[in-house]
């Protein structure tokens, strides 16, 4: 939007839509619904201090995630939607992120959590920069005893590292395969691989 | 153009020097698209070629190269009670169907009912803002409803108990990547989502005026059902485009469908009869020289046209019918 131009970086733009048939219960949630607008700016204050906007003044880049099933761990799908699809758009960050659910059944701790289990613990989303090792972001809104939450917390940021190695497998794949079309420009194509010829 | 490519100045243009020759020409081609897209589009139709390296549907060549592929795949969304995923080239639809329960209407009280919608939001296409549901979606989702509506779900089979109970189907469709032709594409998603469609066994109670579902597989006695479907009412839709008033293109492209004076649509069903047919414009123009005797007639040249389309469309019918009926 013109008003929220900045002269010196690129203004980071994020919208959640919910299709209204990934939840048990058909709900046809508007753009101005207070959860989607509370997890929109969650991920914006997660982003932008990962992104090099200094890069791109007086632009905006949008964001748009589109949830078509929910089973749990929704902030934690959006983080690492989101730093994939920044890598495949090229957009330069400082780091991946990394994100995690953790939660806790009495005493023994789980990792990524599904809705049934989200539903009945408590849980926290923790995400994290797998290079520098910091925690960008922590998410909680149950209640988790204190003595519990230092044993969730690590754990969490030790998954987020796993969670890197797959993303980097999968981005490097994703270029290996760029590359291998690039050197194969000329041919013609069907129509379904004409999106490889990204320049 | 050229002066700036092969500048040797230090400056924001050296990033082109790093560009090998391959490159630049393919740079130089994606400029001139973006410039002179119509001048574009003819120099390749010139050559009896598509941008995208397909064929375009003149006389001697009426070969199925000209259709983009098809890729369906039913059943992943799981909060569904059908759901399907249709890719038309890199046009990509998302449809999950939602069955719920609700009182039919006094004028209908044996019927059900069926509502259709598609979502265009601005993921899909930088040619879409966020907001409300532009034109464009509108008008999609009207078609739809009209084509959907004709049938091919008996209204009446989705009743419970008639004047107390009825089933609505939620038919809610997402495109995620404009490619050109979402209306094919989402015609066929629905298509697909209502055929993977699975409904639990639902009684209704007259003494507590409730309906009662139960749960699949948990009562062999009170098996899920697959929807009630009329089969020779099951529309499948083929869209042509005319460019120039001279080139027929069927299964027009998001860069294409910008350039387009006519759209054809042809709506068969599966024993390839047809259901439905729209043409918005004049058809392809035949007469290259006035005066040329049957061609010369406007309405020989529509029907000429629409001709083609229809047979053309016929041709493809029986490669879709594979796709969906083998999911």
């Amino acid at each position: 939007m013109r008003s929220q131009t900045y002269h010196d970086r690129a203004n980071v733009n994020i919208e959640v839509a919910i299709a209204a048939f990934s939840a048990s219960e058909r709900r046809k949630r508007g753009r101005g619904d207070k959860r989607i607008l509370e997890l929109s700016q969650t991920l914006k204050s997660t982003f932008e201090p990962v992104i090099q906007t200094s890069l791109y003044p007086r632009s905006q880049i949008d964001i748009y995630i589109q949830v078509l099933q929910q089973d749990g761990g929704l902030l934690q799908a959006c983080v690492n939607a989101t730093t994939l699809a920044l890598a495949n758009a090229g957009i330069p960050m400082y780091d991946f992120v990394c994100a995690v659910t953790g939660g806790v059944h009495s005493t023994s701790p789980l990792l990524d959590l599904t809705l049934l289990e989200e539903n009945d613990l408590p849980n926290v989303t923790v995400a994290v920069m797998p290079r520098s090792g910091k925690i960008t972001l922590v998410s909680m809104e149950t209640r988790l005893h204190v003595d519990r939450f230092e044993e969730i917390f690590r754990l969490a940021g030790e998954a987020g590292t796993v969670i890197h190695r797959e993303m980097r497998r999968a981005v490097k794949d994703r270029t290996e395969q760029l590359v291998a079309s690039m050197q194969s420009v000329g041919r013609p194509s069907t129509g379904a691989d004409v999106g490889d010829n990204e320049y | 153009m050229d002066t700036v490519l092969s500048s040797a100045t230090p400056s924001a243009t050296d990033v082109n020097s790093f560009l090998s020759a391959a490159e630049k020409e393919a740079l130089k081609a994606a400029t001139f698209q973006r410039l002179h897209p119509q001048i574009y589009l003819e120099r390749f139709l010139e050559e009896k070629i598509r941008p995208d390296g397909r064929s375009i549907a003149d006389d001697e060549n009426e070969d199925t190269h000209a259709w983009r592929n098809v890729e369906v795949n039913v059943g992943s969304i799981t909060t569904t009670s059908g759901s399907a995923l249709v890719r038309l080239g890199n046009t990509t639809v998302v449809c999950g169907v939602k069955a719920e329960i609700c009182e039919p209407e006094l004028d209908n009280s044996d019927e059900g009912f069926l509502v259709p919608n598609v979502d265009l939001p601005a993921l899909c296409s930088p040619k879409f803002k966020t907001g409300p549901p532009t034109e464009e979606a509108q008008v999609l989702s009207e078609r739809l409803n009209e084509v959907l509506g004709n049938g091919m779900i008996p209204l009446s089979s989705l009743c419970i108990y008639p004047g107390k109970s009825a089933w609505v189907l939620y038919v809610d469709a997402t495109v995620i990547n404009y490619d050109g032709n979402v209306f094919d594409a989402a015609l066929l998603a629905m298509v697909c989502a209502l055929k993977n469609v699975s409904l639990p066994h639902a009684e209704f109670n007259p003494e507590l005026n409730r309906t009662i579902c139960t749960r699949p597989k948990s009562d062999s006695s009170k098996p899920a059902r697959k929807l009630i479907i009329e089969e020779d009412l099951v529309p499948l839709s083929f869209s042509f485009g005319v460019f120039a008033g001279s080139y027929l293109l069927p299964d027009p492209t998001a860069s294409e469908e910008s350039l387009l004076d006519t759209t054809i649509s042809i709506i068969l069903n599966t024993r390839a009869r047809i259901l439905a047919l729209s043409q918005l414009g004049t058809g392809v123009d035949k007469s290259e020289a006035p005066g040329q005797g049957v061609a010369d007639i406007p309405h020989t040249r529509e029907a000429d046209t629409l001709a083609r389309c229809i047979s053309l469309a016929k041709k493809r019918q029986a490669v879709i019918m594979k796709k969906v009926y083998d999911t």
